[in-house]
């Protein structure tokens, strides 16, 4: 059987068109500073709502655990304690989620294409680690409405332990997510769903595309 | 150091050129980047035509790749050749683009006119049933195949696309056999 030249069938669908093709220059010259600013403008604008938002909730955390500070008092302990944690955590994925987004706009993309390829990808994949972080704060959520004046003091032994295994089984469930919420743990069906529950499509793609690069790296599987 | 990097560049640059076009040697960065691009334009084309067959997609990622290109360039390393940086830039721009288009509408482009475009009109018509099967087969192909494929139409040697991919020569070996075999099946299956 007359076996096909894949390369020369290549060549020749291009040889045409390799001869035509033009570079408006001009337009090329005229464009490439000014555009190639715009283009980088426009990445940051898109993220700028989500991070407006996520500050205007920690300026309304911090507004509420400085008015507890300021107007101190013993019966706010679990309050401040609590409230505190919660706004640190935030401040903390925040400052993750910038950083992400700084690191993104920074990536060289000469680099070897499944190299950058799985860095662009683990920053889609970032908001695993966004939320993994926030999901420590859960058990705080469970704390902050306690008061000294009356806890444990005035509480009978039922709303304590009710209060105790409450809080114990947010820990757990806190330290769990923490632990498995990682992009090595991908393989593992709830993982994928809790991830792409939280990012929609984008993070469900990235999650495909996530083994398609470990596949692909992957000489015995093809 | 800047002149000494830019002599280096346009040193580079003359080694690399496609000499179809004579290339007038340019202290000024603009200028060299445009030569760049004019050497390599039908690379940087085969690559978007390779992902997009959308004329208007295909133009938008033209113009992102170029983009990237340029906002690479001052980092660009002397220790390889351009095609190799125009490859990987290229690449790994159009790769990101097609998983992007995916899920988005086409964003608004970055330039009013096309920056690449055709002197006289495409003769796509006169395609043989072997290329229109070649091209539909490389359409099927995931993202990082179809660089890979790409890469062996364009006869680059196992090292350079092992370089160029990032993975070893032996993976890319293994790769290109079984895709070829896919490829001779297939058209052994029209043939019959």
């Amino acid at each position: 059987m007359e076996e096909v030249n894949f390369v020369l069938l290549w060549k020749e669908q291009y040889e045409k068109i390799d001869q035509s093709l033009q570079i408006n220059r001009r337009l090329l010259k005229d464009s490439l500073h000014q555009k190639a600013e715009t283009a980088l403008q426009s990445v940051v604008r898109t993220k700028q709502i989500g991070i407006a938002i996520a500050i205007i909730y920690l300026i309304l955390l911090g507004l509420v655990l400085s008015y507890a500070i300021v107007h101190y008092s013993s019966a706010a302990n679990y309050f401040i304690v609590s409230m505190g944690a919660i706004f640190i955590i935030n401040i903390n994925a925040l400052y993750d989620y910038i950083r992400h987004l700084v690191w993104a706009g920074a990536i060289d993309y000469s680099g070897s294409i499944t190299v950058i390829q799985q860095q662009l990808n683990r920053l889609q994949l970032s908001i695993a680690r966004h939320i993994r972080v926030t999901f420590l704060q859960l058990p705080f959520w469970s704390t902050f409405y306690l008061s000294d004046r009356w806890f444990p003091s005035e509480m009978g032994w039922g709303y304590i332990v009710f209060q105790c295994l409450l809080t114990l089984s947010f820990v757990t469930i806190a330290l769990y997510l923490y632990k498995k919420l990682r992009l090595e743990n991908l393989d593992r069906q709830w993982v994928r769903s809790v991830l792409s529950g939280a990012g929609g499509k984008k993070v469900r793609n990235a999650i495909e595309f996530y083994t398609e690069i470990e596949n692909f790296k992957n000489e015995n599987k093809c | 150091m800047i002149f000494y990097s830019r002599l280096r560049i346009i040193d580079k640059l003359s080694a690399n050129a496609n000499l179809n076009e004579p290339i007038m040697p340019s202290t000024d960065k603009t200028d060299v980047f445009l030569q760049v691009i004019e050497a390599h334009k039908n690379m940087i084309y085969k690559i978007a035509n390779t992902y997009c067959k959308d004329p208007e997609d295909r133009m938008d990622l033209v113009q992102e790749i170029i983009l990237k290109l340029w906002q690479s360039f001052d980092s660009y390393n002397s220790a390889f050749k351009y095609s190799t940086w125009i490859y990987r830039v290229a690449l790994n721009t159009t790769i990101s683009h097609y998983r992007k288009n995916k899920t988005r509408n086409r964003k608004t482009a970055y330039f009013p006119e096309s920056i690449i475009s055709m002197a006289g009109p495409a003769d796509n018509t006169q395609m043989d049933q072997n290329t229109v099967q070649l091209n539909r087969f490389i359409d099927e192909l995931k993202p990082l195949d179809k660089a890979l494929v790409l890469l062996y139409l364009e006869e680059k040697t196992q090292k350079e696309i092992a370089d160029i991919m990032g993975i070893t020569e032996t993976n890319v070996s293994t790769k290109i056999a079984r895709i070829k075999n896919i490829l001779k099946q297939k058209f052994s299956q029209i043939k019959h």
